[in-house]
């Protein structure tokens, strides 16, 4: 079927509105002019996802590739493809590889919440899957409104169901999850966001391109489709935009995909019998995921990289109901199916591993494995059905996408940190209530609430969970090898400071890894923004991404001057509602790092009495987005911070060296609510199970007001050393020219005393301090 | 020669592959056995595990589906020659629907395993708690080798572990018969009370459950994710935490065994025991 692309732009548009498809008017035309003709309405559909902002990052690409370090000597495979892949470490003969894709699921989770975090979860462990890795873990990064605002029962509806939409996929699949973070704030009101994250683990030879590879110019290979069948499910993506689709009224539409985590699983261990067959016979082959755009999408792109094109036959498509239209068959975003190019030869073994080892139709309604389709030395891909051609492009005018310079309007400060709001240090009267409001402050708080839905453990390969220390830690069996994962970004910060928002997102990232005394060795990142056409907006956006790029290249890894590269990520614009309100620049940050010994890493909570605490680093006095002036009802206020990124990263280095020779007892961060929250969390512990106090002087301070030094939110580390170690650290230290000081010691009383030249300022017992933390997130979100 | 473990995998289970690392620390071997093939295989192997997960979705209740498969006509037969079956946790599930536990009155199912009752809301659940071996350890092959009141830390992740009957007094039997393996305890190995010590509010605070002969075992806490003591959190109140903390930069000490690793030390006692 053609699609006429006749009359006004204002004529086009109302055509393309009617057959539900998202592109402009000139972008159409565009189209027309490149393939000479009136494309076909599954073409257009083709072009209306891969023209996506999310297909083709047409407004964010050019500063990504500007500002972004993405290479190093451990990166195996950056940006570009399905995921990210990064080498871990060489253990006998075998290099093992690190896995890592980021994205978000923004918008169905806004509308469906349960079905959006869970077919999040879904597509992004495809992508890392589809690199022959197995997943060893998830991380989820979530924002949602104020709970106790006008849209509270919404808020709490969103927060129910997408915490269940995560649990209910990754538990059943059985991939454990490793962190995340959670943000209320107002003005995610009416646009929450669901950002998730999946490594994982494979050797480096066992890394499967998403593309048909060179042996196919000497051999015949076939396109085969497998999972569940084909349906309409996730047409037009999120935008929901199908106003003919919605027309039509029957059951099997639907616009948001449907999660199936027990068919992922099944596929799972299928897909791990053809690779180990495919390895052990020395076959080559290629494997994708199918996301956003179905099978012309993802055919496109595995025939594309590989340099060949494609014939496929929609017919042999097994499909969830005999009426689909030949462009629903060619572009649903169903969910749960993965494409294979494998030499001929091979199909028949892969059919069978799917079809009758693993009886996938006998164990899932239509589900298969079906050979769909051949590799062409062409470079076209024709898709036909009944006979008839329903597609016919060159496969990389399919796949190049489109690019746009967005205007972005002046920068609202300089980037080194001298303007901003003017500095004021506010008055604190009440210490210890505002102590205790920090502790049950929504970002601040014990998690557990919700995390004890998740399965965390499974798999078994885990040595610090969620909340136990600032980053988990998952251990390679029968090696000594642990990685660390932790995600952020701080919407507070961002809101002072785009700029600084995305240097902060990267220092807070790196810091929970230093603190389990792992190396990183790579970041991934997911941008969420409003309208990327708001120069304002784009403007908000190019400074960020300039504050993480310039973050990455001074946060070198530990014993190197490499930057830390960005070797995933996704954009996520028009994170705005129909009333113009949009989200604060919310970039968020997930590092990943390496331990040789993973015995080493320790949870923060103190340990014994009569420890020393020392301070590594320098917290500064920067409270501009701190959550003291969210506590005090003065956001907008306080000094705008230095990013002294030098600084940063002496004391990540000083901190690394000083557990990695095994000082550590304890160890936490400082991050949210300065010192006193890192204190006190390691008084609690992290699981809200602490049994010893600890006594601090802020004499190390100097002069500056108690308030800055207790919740001043730049940085540094706290660590637990036994009173006969602290020379060690010390030097450990002043070698990596990282500042130390003497904070205090652990005591049997089970209080958090803070002194200020010789007089107790503070004094809080552990119980009420435990009540403050561990309670308020159920208060607020039930 | 070192006792042979199957493992039974059905569609949609997902704790094998750590199941059959936890069985081979304590010096068995493991083989994970795909459910169309498993009926054939099952005569080499000296004893089964049915491993934690969503077996067939958890369609109809958990572990309904597969409690019908082929495969649990050939187990119901390895278990009447007496080989040892550890069912843990969509395991448990399993050898409940199947009637294997407490396989008291022929192949009856006398006993449920219900949604979780206690946090205040419904949901899986999933953290750490305390378990205290029952009285006359020695006749269940899964405290083959433990003390009567061990306790031990273990994590549980389910919705549906709430050991349950409608037959009246049936509990009262277990208790009399010590059929009940484990009990949910606190910290100090008292009664648990209210949530989260009793995380699903099982009948008796049962933990894990045994068949008459105690070589069939419903177990609803993760013992291979407490087989090493790295595994341990390190925060909780017990010996065990202790030791993990003691262990610190030491990896020898922290791939040392954990609570855990007693269930399946006691499978393998069991199976090598002198008649």
């Amino acid at each position: 079927m053609t699609a006429r692309l006749e009359g006004t732009l204002e004529e086009i548009g109302q055509a393309l509105r009617e057959l539900g498809v998202d592109l402009k008017p000139e972008e159409a035309c565009r189209i027309r002019d490149r393939i000479g003709r009136d494309p076909t309405v599954t073409e257009l559909f083709i072009f209306d996802i891969m023209w996506s902002e999310h297909c083709s990052y047409k407004s964010s690409k050019r500063v990504l590739q500007q500002y972004l370090p993405t290479e190093g000597s451990g990166v195996v495979l950056g940006p570009g493809e399905d995921a990210g892949v990064v080498r871990l470490a060489t253990v006998g003969e075998d290099t093992y590889v690190l896995v890592v894709a980021h994205e978000s699921h923004n918008h169905p989770s806004q509308i469906l919440p349960v079905e959006g975090a869970a077919t999040g979860i879904g597509g992004i462990v495809r992508d890392v899957y589809c690199m022959g890795a197995d997943v060893i873990g998830v991380m989820d990064a979530l924002r949602f409104g104020d709970p106790e605002g006008p849209r509270s029962e919404n808020v709490k509806e969103i927060v129910e169901g997408v915490v269940r939409g995560i649990w209910e996929y990754g538990n059943a699949l059985g991939v454990p999850n490793v962190g995340g973070d959670i943000f209320f704030d107002r003005d995610y009101d009416e646009n929450c966001l669901v950002n998730v994250i999946a490594m994982g683990l494979a050797r480096e030879e066992e890394i499967i391109r998403s593309r048909v590879p060179p042996e196919a110019a000497d051999e015949p290979y076939d396109l085969i489709l497998v999972g569940k069948p084909t349906d309409r499910s996730g047409l037009g993506g999120a935008t929901m935009a199908s106003r003919i689709l919605d027309e039509e009224r029957t059951s099997d539409l639907g616009a948001v995909q449907l999660h199936d985590p027990f068919l992922k699983r099944m596929l799972a261990e299928a897909t791990r019998a053809v690779l180990s067959h495919a390895r052990d016979a020395g076959i080559k082959v290629g494997f994708k995921d199918l996301g956003a755009g179905g099978i012309a999408c993802a055919v496109s792109e595995i025939v594309d990289r590989g340099a060949f094109g494609a014939r496929i036959d929609l017919d042999e498509v097994n499909v969830a109901f005999a009426d689909i239209e030949s462009f629903a068959i060619a572009c649903s975003e169903t969910q749960e199916r993965y494409c294979w190019a494998v030499p001929r030869g091979f199909t028949e073994t892969v059919l069978r591993i799917y079809n009758d080892e693993y009886e996938l139709p006998h164990v899932y309604r239509g589900a298969r494995a079906a050979l769909i389709g051949r590799v062409t030395r062409e470079r076209d891909v024709v898709m036909t059905r009944g006979g008839e051609t329903v597609a016919g492009l060159p496969a990389p005018m399919i796949t190049e996408g489109i690019a746009y310079d967005r205007e972005a309007a002046p920068p609202r400060r300089s980037a080194d940190g001298k303007a901003g709001a003017a500095g004021v240090v506010p008055r604190v009267d009440d210490l210890k209530a505002v102590c205790l409001s920090l502790l049950s402050l929504s970002s601040i708080c014990s998690k557990h609430y919700v995390y004890r839905h998740y399965d965390s453990e499974v798999k078994g390969m885990s040595a610090l969970k969620p909340g136990e220390a600032d980053a988990c830690v998952t251990v390679i069996p029968g090696t000594s090898v642990g990685v660390a994962t932790s995600v952020d970004g701080n919407p507070r910060y961002s809101r002072v400071d785009p700029y600084w928002g995305g240097v902060m997102a990267v220092c807070e990232s790196v810091r929970n890894i230093a603190a389990v005394g792992a190396v990183p060795i790579a970041l991934t990142d997911c941008l969420n923004f409003g309208n990327p056409e708001d120069p304002r907006v784009f403007r908000d956006f190019v400074e960020t991404v300039k504050g993480i790029g310039d973050a990455a290249r001074a946060l070198s890894a530990f014993g190197t001057d490499e930057p830390l590269p960005v070797v995933s990520g996704n954009v996520s614009f028009y994170n705005e509602s129909s009333s113009g309100a949009a989200i604060p620049p919310s970039p968020v940050v997930a590092c990943y790092g390496v331990l040789d010994d993973y015995a080493v890493a320790t949870s923060l909570a103190l340990k014994q009495t009569g420890s020393q605490l020392l301070l590594v680093g320098n917290p500064g006095n920067a409270l501009a987005g701190s959550a003291l002036l969210e506590v005090l009802g003065l956001p907008g206020t306080g000094m705008p911070p230095v990013a002294d990124l030098e600084a940063e990263r002496k004391a990540a280095h000083a901190i690394t060296g000083t557990i990695r020779s095994g000082l550590a007892l304890a160890c936490h961060d400082i991050s949210e609510g300065g010192l006193f929250v890192a204190v006190a969390e390691m008084v609690i512990g992290g699981w809200g199970t602490g049994r010893k106090g600890a006594s601090i002087e802020l004499d190390f301070g100097g002069d500056a007001a108690e308030v800055e030094l207790l919740f001043s939110e730049g940085g540094g580390y706290v660590v637990e050393v036994l009173p006969e170690r602290v020379g060690e650290v010390s030097s450990i230290c002043e070698s990596h020219g990282a500042k130390v000081s003497r904070l205090g010691r652990t005591v049997e009383e089970q209080v958090l005393e803070v002194r200020k030249r010789g007089r107790t300022i503070l004094k809080i017992g552990i119980d009420e301090m435990r009540d403050a933390w561990s309670s308020a997130l159920e208060k607020l979100v039930r | 020669m070192n006792p042979r473990i199957g493992i039974i995998q059905f569609p949609g289970v997902n704790c094998e592959y750590e199941t059959a690392r936890a069985l081979e620390s304590v010096g068995m071997s493991a083989s994970i056995l795909r459910w169309n093939v498993a009926p054939a295989m099952i005569p080499d192997f000296d004893g089964f595990v049915l491993p934690g997960g969503f077996s067939y979705e958890d369609r109809v209740r958990a572990g309904a589906v597969a409690a019908s498969d082929d495969v649990m006509e050939t187990l119901m037969a390895a278990a009447a020659d007496g080989k040892p079956i550890l069912g843990i946790c969509n395991g448990a599930q399993v050898l409940i629907e199947s009637g294997l536990v407490p396989g008291l009155t022929g192949g009856r199912i006398d006993l449920a395993l219900a949604p979780n009752k206690g946090m205040g809301r419904d949901g899986y659940y999933s953290n750490w708690v305390y378990v205290k071996v029952g009285p006359d350890p020695g006749r269940s092959f899964a405290a083959y080798g433990l003390k009567e009141g061990d306790i031990l830390p273990v994590p549980i992740a389910h919705s549906q572990g709430r050991f349950t009957s409608a037959e009246s007094g049936l509990f009262d039997t277990l208790e009399a018969e010590s059929q009940i393996v484990l009990k949910y305890c606190k910290a100090d190995g008292s009664a648990p009370g209210a949530f989260p010590d009793d995380p699903n509010g099982s009948e008796r605070s049962a933990a894990a459950i045994c068949n008459a002969s105690g070589n069939v075992v419903a177990m609803m806490p993760h013992p291979e994710r407490s087989t090493w003591l790295r595994q341990v959190p390190a925060d909780i109140d017990s010996v065990w935490a202790a030791r993990r903390n003691a262990g610190l930069a030491s990896r020898a000490a922290l791939e040392g065994e954990g609570p855990g690793a007693g269930i399946f030390r006691s499978m393998r006692a069991y199976i090598e025991r002198k008649p």
